[in-house]
């Protein structure tokens, strides 16, 4: 079925190809003068028209389209190729430096991206002309220009509203993101670094290294990565969830006062900055810290206990402490939601003579998984990301000679990542990395968002 | 029969109720421990007790050595808590516009690439931002929004990708009865005008948690920070100038400064926090229904 | 581009200026080399420190007119000294009095980092810890010391400052400190007599209290098998990676080494550690200078150092223990603008000459690598500089070392400390350890 879908949609887009170029190619011959002159001078045929706005819009977007041409993009896009030929030099003591490949890499993508633009742009101007002729042609007004503009804030007001954080979107996402997903297949990292030195596309030669799996490849610590993340996220997710749930059916139970001041001293939790918070745990539990202290103090250990030097210790710690971080949360959410729960629920299964056991799991907790079913997705990926908590607390360690690429035995894929960026500036295996938390994080939410009652079955609990 | 019945259930309900009152003190006691011992430990005298770790929790004498410090302008702590407040205030005010007009423009109105934006900015979504740091860094450098002028460098850091957070405010937005468009629609409303004067008055639940979270944020922002301000102390933000405190070696017996800056830090936030946070739990809750 | 232009200008006229002179007056000395000359006519008015230019008779012309800013990172603790040094360069050098010097905050840990993330906007001075060297040259990060300056770095520092400063065989830095390693301190009271191990455990055994060195650091695990005459040492190319590991642990030198940690494990006055701020009931510590306040709080009156002891080998011959040398470095980056270059040469080089040396250490402590400045009488009187100073003879300067071997020596002392390897060992078994050791230490240099 997908296959056919793929296909379908191939198919479609081949058609919608073949269309274009039909159109283009037909307004362009059936055009009058106006509209052959808009093939080179873009919004010509508008401006002649009386559609100045339309007409300056366009053609001052095909002068700005030249000039970042001429004076920017044309240099970097001859050098996109090889990222850079001029090394630099030393001219008597004085640093020259030669190509920036970083900038030709960057400002390279960015060129095809406007290029790739402006035709869009280019093609929008050969359809307008084509409306505006055909509407003459049947004798029928055009929009005043006052009018044109007046519709962003009426039907074209989505333009209005979307276009600045699009444009913000595309500079500081999805460029960056392109720019890094290229710079997967060069070799740029500590010993390519510019200015100073040149980098050059690799092809396929860091995602081997990933899945090399001798004493110098990635491919045994990847795996070692992989696995703790999976397992760290898994345990993040579920443990919070269910203590979680806990407490806020504690806080609920009938009979207990009070309500508000516990939920106040959990929710402290979210409004303390983690950085404080986080760090001066970690430093509580430090070989030097006061829990050690005390325990040594009074004598129940005789040296201090590793919290956070044992790999299998730090694990668990971190796991621990992320309870910490994460009950109030579920807390909050969890209180709402249970107040949803239809009482007639627990009326009858109270009249059947179910105890409260039976009705927490009769009804509260598939009440609640069913509900929340999305938003537990979202933790689950959001878990295989938790940068702070892992970073505050270990920044990764404990290391290990057995882990390659300066791991350590609490790093998730992404501390991992932002070590090797920002420690040992190895940018290229960065980026791969960056591509494999994408596919993890894609292929986990795609398998259990389609596994999702509440996506199966819509109707379930309404 | 009966009665004897009842009265070990009442005294069941009672035992139930003492062990949970047992649990919850307990569980306050683990929650607030972290929080007394940062306030303790940052009255504890600089001068005469060692201002870094030491083995007991309550200070031997109070002071307000560490305190202080901070303000006696031997550091730029106050710059950087200028700073800070400066990108927290203008971050809120901005993200929460952008949102609002993401959100509006998603939930209300039909246009072409509609469906396309929303699949897109979830794709995107799965990419680990760190991914983009160093190109992020170099992208504002040539703005020259980088060491000096970091602090407006990092406010477009934070405000220029925030559209794709628009979840739980078109979850919102979706639940305000489409009939309301579509009479002020035949009143004459342009769709701005019904943005601005039907839609809006009614989100203010939203407005406040979209303008909440966007405040808190700046305040924990360590990573961003530290990479764009680097090698720059004036344009530091707290987080950035007090974890040095604690992770470099340069700083030794700085633990007790780096407590009183925590709390400094902190108590804005959490009274900020603790008075929305009945917004707060109204945005979490309907968000994650939303997913 | 238009300064560029001006400068190059300037030059251009400068030199025909002094051409001219040349021709007409006969009287300038045939000797003097044309550097000094351009000084001289560009600048008549700069007069100062004759000796200086006699002393650096080939150092390059300085435009008086040059302008801009130089940046300069050290460690939080010494902004304001540094503050204090800079403007009496400035007041000393107003030839430099176009330049506008900020001093920033950044420790050596994270100016190496930051340097190299984005060269253009780092510091063009910057102080960092000599483990650092390599990354920084081959980023691009370091531009050699001025020809002009490299004989008086050289011959003014200790041999292990300036051996950490060469890469290759260039010089690359100024160094700035030599105290950067581990010695002794004990508490005179206890202890007898601080030059043997055995003597010193039996002292602390007899008066119950503790003797602490850090044996599972790859740091302070170096004093025994460098003592035993052990080498472990990386060889780095010109972009800094490792290429060759010249190890020899998996030796007779080595057991011997081994079974010497292996016997002050089994004391029990012996423990792991070495920070002061966290030692219970000592009476001796391997330590370093960054600690010698918390020492001398804890020992009081009977507070004394000395270098580390000597000990009797398994195999009947006395060692010494050795150690790493640590040193840190001032570092200039490499400019597009050859005034500021020059500028930033004599900075630095003022930064890391005697004087200001000494007054660091009066500032802060910081040991010297000068060697007047060590033979000065108030870090003479140091006597925890004095020791350290002591045992810097029997150290190796701490080379290059891939980021891996740290955590693998982890590993060696803690298969001592945990008891796996003990006295009764054979020298096999301990062999067999040191092997694994050895191969992947190699198994890091490509």
């Amino acid at each position: 079925m997908s296959q056919n879908k793929k296909k379908s949609a191939a198919a479609s887009f081949m058609s919608a190809c073949a269309q274009n170029i039909a159109e283009i190619g037909s307004t362009f011959v059936r055009g009058d003068w106006k509209t052959k002159v808009s093939y080179l001078i873009l919004g010509f045929g508008p401006l002649m028209r009386g559609q100045i706005v339309k007409g300056i819009a366009l053609i001052a977007s095909e002068i700005l389209f030249f000039i970042y041409m001429a004076g920017f993009g044309a240099k970097y896009l001859s050098k996109f190729s090889t990222l850079g030929t001029v090394a630099t030099q030393k001219v008597g003591r004085k640093t020259v430096y030669g190509d920036n490949s970083f900038l030709i890499l960057l400002f390279g993508i960015l060129t095809i991206i406007i290029i790739a633009a402006f035709i869009v742009i280019w093609r929008m101007n050969i359809h307008e002309n084509l409306v505006e002729e055909t509407a003459l042609k049947n004798n029928k007004p055009l929009p005043s220009n006052a009018k044109f503009l007046s519709s962003f804030l009426d039907e074209n007001f989505d333009k209005t509203l979307l276009t600045l954080p699009c444009l913000g979107i595309f500079i500081f996402t999805v460029l960056p993101i392109i720019f890094m997903i290229c710079v997967a297949f060069t070799n740029y990292d500590a010993n390519h670094q510019s200015p100073t030195n040149l980098f050059t596309w690799v092809g396929l030669e860091n995602f081997r290294n990933l899945f090399s799996f001798g004493s110098q490849g990635f491919g045994g610590t990847f795996v070692t990565v992989l696995i703790w993340t999976l397992v760290w996220a898994f345990f993040a997710t579920f443990i919070d969830y269910f203590l979680g749930l806990a407490v806020a059916m504690l806080i609920n139970k009938k009979g207990i006062r009070f309500k508000k001041l516990w939920r106040t001293i959990l929710v402290l939790t979210i409004a303390v900055p983690q950085f404080v918070s986080l760090l001066y745990i970690m430093k509580m539990f430090g070989n030097d810290g006061i829990v050690n202290g005390y325990l040594m103090k009074w004598g129940w250990i005789s040296s201090p206990i590793p919290f956070w030097t044992n790999p299998t210790l730090a694990r668990i710690m971190i796991i621990v402490i992320n309870i910490w971080v994460g009950i109030p949360y579920l807390m909050l959410i969890a209180t709402g939601l249970l107040m949803n729960i239809p009482e007639d629920l627990y009326e009858s299964a109270r009249i059947d003579g179910a105890n409260s056991f039976q009705m927490f799991w009769k009804i509260t907790l598939p009440y609640m998984l069913f509900v929340t079913g999305p938003f537990l997705l979202t933790q689950f990926t959001g878990n295989l990301n938790n940068f702070n908590v892992i970073y505050l607390l270990t920044q990764g360690r404990p290391q290990s000679m057995k882990l390659t690429g300066n791991a350590g035995y609490t790093d998730l894929l992404v501390t991992w990542l932002y070590k090797m960026t920002v420690n040992d500036t190895n940018y290229k295996m960065a980026a791969v990395i960056g591509i494999m938390v994408f596919i993890v994080t894609a292929v986990v939410s795609l398998v259990v968002y389609n596994m999702l009652p509440s996506v199966k079955d819509e109707e379930g609990f309404q | 029969m009966k009665e004897k019945n009842y009265a070990s259930m009442s005294r069941r309900r009672t035992i139930g109720n003492i062990i949970s009152y047992i649990i919850l003190i307990l569980i306050s006691i683990i929650w607030l421990f972290p929080f007394y011992g940062l306030i303790m430990q940052s009255f504890r005298s600089y001068s005469s007790e060692y201002g870094g770790m030491v083995d007991y929790i309550i200070p031997k004498r109070f002071s307000l050595d560490n305190y202080r410090f901070l303000f006696s302008g031997e550091t730029n702590f106050l710059r950087w808590y200028k700073n800070t407040v400066i990108i927290a205030i203008v971050v809120a005010i901005l993200q929460t516009i952008i949102v609002l007009c993401v959100s509006y423009a998603l939930s209300r109105m039909r246009f072409k690439l509609r469906k396309f934006l929303m699949n897109f900015w979830l794709i995107l979504g799965m990419f680990p931002g760190f991914l983009t740091m160093i190109c992020m860094y170099f992208l504002l450098k040539q703005f020259g929004l980088t060491q000096a002028g970091a602090v407006p460098g990092l406010i477009l850091v934070y405000i220029a990708s925030c559209g794709m957070g628009y979840y739980v405010c078109k979850g919102y937005f979706d639940t305000i009865p489409k009939a309301l468009d579509e009479a002020a629609k035949i009143d004459g409303a342009t769709r701005a005008q019904i943005f601005f004067q039907m839609i809006l008055p009614l989100s203010k639940p939203i407005v406040i948690y979209t303008a909440l979270v966007a405040f808190m944020a700046p305040w924990c922002d360590y990573i961003f920070a530290s990479y764009v301000a680097f090698g720059n102390d004036k344009t530091y933000n707290v987080a950035v100038a007090m974890t040095r405190w604690v992770w470099t070696n340069d700083y030794q017996g700085y633990f007790t400064r780096f407590c009183a800056g925590g709390i400094l830090v902190a108590i804005p936030v959490t009274i900020l926090f603790m008075c929305l946070q009945k917004y707060y739990v109204e945005g979490v809750t309907g968000g994650s229904v939303k997913g | 581009m238009k300064k560029k232009v001006i400068s190059a200008l300037i030059a251009s006229v400068m030199t025909a200026s002094v051409l001219a002179g040349c021709g007409g007056t006969a009287a300038a000395p045939a000797a003097a080399p044309a550097a000094e000359e351009k000084t001289e006519e560009a600048a008549p008015a700069e007069e100062a420190a004759p000796a200086e230019e006699a002393e650096a008779a080939e150092a390059p012309a300085v435009n008086p007119d040059a302008t801009g800013d130089i940046k300069i990172w050290v460690a939080d603790n010494v902004v304001e000294f540094t503050n204090g040094r800079v403007a009496s360069f400035m007041e000393e050098h107003p030839e430099f009095s176009g330049f506008n010097v900020t001093v920033e905050p950044v420790g050596e840990g994270d100016a190496a980092g930051n340097m190299i993330t984005d060269v253009e906007a780092g510091a063009d001075i910057y102080a960092f810890a000599q483990d650092q060297i390599a990354r920084l040259v081959s980023a691009g990060a370091l531009e050699e010391v001025a020809p002009e300056n490299v004989e008086a770095v050289k011959s003014n520092n200790d041999a292990g400052s300036v051996a950490a400063a060469t890469v290759g065989d260039t010089l690359y830095a100024y160094p700035l400190t030599s105290d950067n390693g581990y010695f002794l301190y004990y508490d005179s009271s206890v202890i007898t007599d601080p030059s043997d191990l055995d003597a010193i455990l039996a002292d602390c055994e007899a008066a119950g209290k503790n003797f602490y060195m850090e044996i599972n650091s790859g740091w302070y695990q170096t004093a025994f098998f460098f003592g035993t005459g052990c080498t472990l040492e990386y060889e780095t190319d010109d972009a800094g990676n490792f290429t060759a590991a010249n190890v020899d642990y998996a030796s007779d030198k080595g057991v011997v080494a081994m079974r010497e940690m292996i016997h002050l494990n089994a004391s029990p006055a012996f423990q792991n550690g070495s920070a002061a701020g966290e030692a219970t009931n000592v009476a001796a510590i391997v330590d370093g200078t960054w600690d010698s306040g918390t020492v001398q709080e804890l020992f009081g009156d009977n507070y004394a150092c000395a270098k580390l002891p000597s000990f009797k080998g398994s195999d009947g011959n006395t060692y010494q223990l050795s150690g790493f040398g640590g040193f840190k470095l001032l570092g200039v980056k490499p400019q597009t603008d050859e005034d500021k270059l020059i500028a930033c040469d004599a900075l630095a080089a003022y930064l890391a000459d005697e004087a200001s040396q000494l007054a660091r250490y009066e500032a802060v402590g910081w040991g010297p690598s000068n060697l007047n400045a060590q033979q000065s009488d108030t870090v003479k009187a140091d006597v925890a500089l004095s020791a350290l100073a002591e045992q810097l003879a029997y150290t190796i300067p701490q080379g290059q070392y891939p980021g891996d071997y740290w955590s693998l020596a982890t590993g060696l002392g803690d298969d001592v400390r945990q008891g796996n390897l003990t006295e009764d060992s054979s020298d096999e078994d301990i062999l067999a350890v040191l092997q694994t050791f050895q191969d992947t230490c190699i198994s890091y240099a490509k």
